[in-house]
């Protein structure tokens, strides 16, 4: 039933994407009426679908890849939901729908099937673990593309060729990018350190030499600078972007450091 | 046969921007405050049952419904007599200029002049109000009845469709609306934001005063003539900056207008640099009108700084109003498509009178026939007598059912008109 629920998510994040283009691209009003219900929806089921499955595996998180992608494709949908509301624009829909759509589909169609034995993955904590790291991913991944458009709309601007009307003004953009880096401190800071405490507990100081940990502190290290550069200097533009796109380098770093961690394998042999 | 041989005739008669010079038109035109008593002459003229006066300073148009027997006879049209009445005006100083829709081509008309396709800039959002106010002034007076009522409804739906469903209202083609345009690609909402002026041209006025009419919170002016600068700061309620203290003040502002008669550049790229510094990169817009230019254009090389001088503001009003003209082949379309169902409406309303009569006689043999029967039925149940009521209602609504569609579809068909 899960994975029913998934499909009709996926139809939905399908739908969107192809409904935001004209909504945003030519600003046509019934378009959008249709992407922004398509979207709640299509986050209606995949919630549904998410909780089936990981209560269906006895597990209440994302073990493998492909239910991590789904998550974070959720996280995705919800914070494209809330930019709509609260700036009044759906240009990032255009990037981040069809995100959701293709980390649905693969869910969707090639459910992980990995097992665990991991003692821990019943507590609610390791659930907030993932939660909070995947939210401040999906946060970092918004705020790049959220200046990306910036530098986009600024060479627009700039040429004085303005007539392209899908952009986001700069400052809803340069806000956008800002407020998601902001939203993401806390999630990463949270994150991290409820997985500190509760590796200590479990596996003890040699968790803090696992490739994955290591990296992920240099990521909230270089997030923190992020903030800070930006915050103090007022970086905008392509510098800000070249900033994003190197932690943004750290995370994915980070994400493919799994393969090489000890800590996070959860799965069973 | 033809049900609606009496039905009346839509006429629109009119001069436009088009058709006659400003002399002319301004001859014609009727002030708002006389509307509704020109449109109340205008019903009142013989053979005309439903009228309305369309009179802004590009147009003059008068909308009838007239009785069928009275276009096709009278030796002076209503309108024209009515023209000639009413405003003194002789028929043949009109007649050059004068343009005449009837039936559809009227509908489509009307249908193009709220959704600002005739217009002298099209897609300009003024004309839809305008005909609001000229079908109020109608209403106020008693001279729009069924079919102007239904025709105007229809042209405030297709204009709000036509501007939906296309963008040829979204793009601004004027200088003044083009900087708007952009200051708000810039800082989205100007809510809040500092507007300088930097020398007291005509143009310059206007964009802020656009600006502050989209909130634009504040209003500094920086004029080499002292008295000048504090009599357009008391106009928009602003604030004076002395011209020597220009470069000190100017990173207040987030919009900067310059219309000086300066022969020298007064903004070099460096003092972009140095304002951009001072504003944590906080972006700038500055809106050149001077000629000679007052910003060095290299200033636009610095990031956060946006230098747009005269010949760009048109050049993005060009190509506003060039993607109008390719949206107005949109809204054509959905204009014909209207007319088509608005027609079909129109026609099959013709229909009505007959069917109604139909409907009627036969309920009556109905009655006639089931008192007859009732004698020879005697004594029925309460359900018994619902049941013989509900089968002759079924047989006589089946048996009119092919002649009602026949009607309608006769009514609709027009090769079965006159």
């Amino acid at each position: 039933m899960s994975l029913l629920w998934l499909r009709v998510a996926v139809l939905l994040y399908g739908i969107a994407s192809l409904a935001v283009l004209p909504a945003a691209l030519y600003n046509r009003p019934r378009w959008r009426h249709i992407a922004i219900p398509a979207t709640t929806s299509a986050i209606f089921f995949h919630f549904v679908s998410l909780i089936e499955m990981l209560n269906a595996a006895h597990h209440r998180l994302p073990v493998d890849a492909h239910e991590t992608q789904s998550f974070l494709g959720l996280f995705l949908a919800l914070a494209f939901l809330f930019i709509a509301g609260r700036y009044k624009t759906v240009s990032l829909g255009i990037f981040v729908l069809p995100i959701c759509f293709l980390l649905g589909l693969i869910a969707a169609f090639r459910p992980g099937e990995e097992a665990t034995t991991f003692p821990h993955l019943h507590t609610g904590w390791i659930f907030l673990h993932v939660a909070l790291l995947l939210a401040a991913y999906a946060a970092l991944f918004l705020s790049l593309l959220a200046s990306l458009l910036y530098l986009l709309q600024e060479h627009r601007l700039k040429k004085k060729s303005p007539a392209i009307t899908w952009l986001p003004p700069l400052e809803t953009t340069d806000q956008i990018a800002l407020k998601t880096l902001l939203f993401g401190l806390p999630c990463m800071t949270a994150g991290l350190l409820i997985g500190s405490v509760i590796a200590q507990q479990t596996i003890g100081p040699s968790y803090f030499l696992d490739p994955k940990v290591l990296l992920s502190f240099a990521m909230w290290l270089a997030y923190i600078g992020m903030i800070f550069i930006r915050r103090h200097s007022g970086l905008r533009g392509r510098r800000a972007v070249y900033l994003s796109s190197f932690v943004f380098l750290v995370v994915l770093a980070v994400w493919a450091a799994n393969q090489l961690s000890v800590v996070h394998r959860f799965t069973a042999p | 046969m033809s049900v609606n041989s009496t039905a009346p005739n839509l006429i629109l008669l009119g001069i436009n921007h088009n058709t006659a010079p400003i002399e002319v038109r301004e001859r014609l035109a009727i002030a708002s405050s006389r509307l509704a008593d020109a449109t109340r002459a205008l019903a009142h003229q013989p053979g005309i049952r439903e009228a309305l006066i369309l009179s802004t300073c590009n147009r003059v148009e008068l909308l009838t419904v007239q009785d069928s027997a009275q276009t096709s006879t009278a030796e002076k049209p209503a309108t024209l007599r009515f023209l000639y009445e009413y405003l003194n005006i002789p028929v043949t100083d009109l007649q050059p200029h004068i343009y005449e829709f009837r039936e559809r081509e009227a509908i489509r008309h009307l249908f193009r002049v709220a959704s600002s396709l005739d217009s002298m800039v099209v897609g300009e959002p003024q004309i839809l109000g305008q005909v609001k106010d000229a079908y109020s002034a109608a209403r106020e007076v008693g001279a729009v009845s069924t079919t102007l009522e239904g025709l105007l409804q229809r042209a405030f739906t297709v204009a709000k469709r036509v501007r939906t469903e296309t963008q040829i209202g979204s793009s601004s083609v004027s200088i003044a609306s083009v900087a708007v345009d952009l200051a708000r690609k810039i800082f989205d909402s100007l809510e809040g934001k500092t507007v300088l002026l930097v020398g007291a041209g005509k143009m310059s006025e206007l964009a802020a005063r656009h600006l502050i009419q989209q909130g634009a919170a504040s209003i500094l002016v920086a004029n080499r003539t002292q008295s000048r600068a504090e009599q357009i700061a008391q106009e928009f309620n602003g604030q004076v900056i002395p011209f020597d203290r220009l470069y000190e003040q100017a990173d207040r502002a987030d919009i900067v207008i310059t219309s000086t008669g300066a022969p020298q550049k007064i903004f070099s790229r460096s003092h972009g640099q140095q304002f951009l510094h001072r504003r944590r990169n906080r972006p700038m817009f500055f809106i050149d009108i001077a000629v000679p230019r007052d910003v060095d254009p290299s200033m636009n090389e610095v990031e956060g700084c946006f230098v747009y001088d005269i010949d760009d503001l048109q050049q993005v009003a060009q190509a506003n109003l060039a993607d109008r003209g390719k949206e107005a082949e949109a809204a054509e379309a959905i204009v014909t498509r209207e007319v088509d169902k608005f027609q079909l409406r129109l026609q099959s309303r013709g229909a009505v009178p007959a069917i109604l009569s139909l409907q009627q006689n036969a309920e009556a043999i109905r009655e006639s026939e089931l008192a007859k029967a009732a004698k020879r039925l005697g004594s029925l149940t309460p359900d018994q007598q619902a049941a013989v009521e509900a089968l002759t209602r079924s047989l006589t609504a089946k048996l009119l059912h092919p002649q009602l569609v026949a009607l309608r579809r006769s009514e609709s068909n027009p090769e079965n008109q006159e």
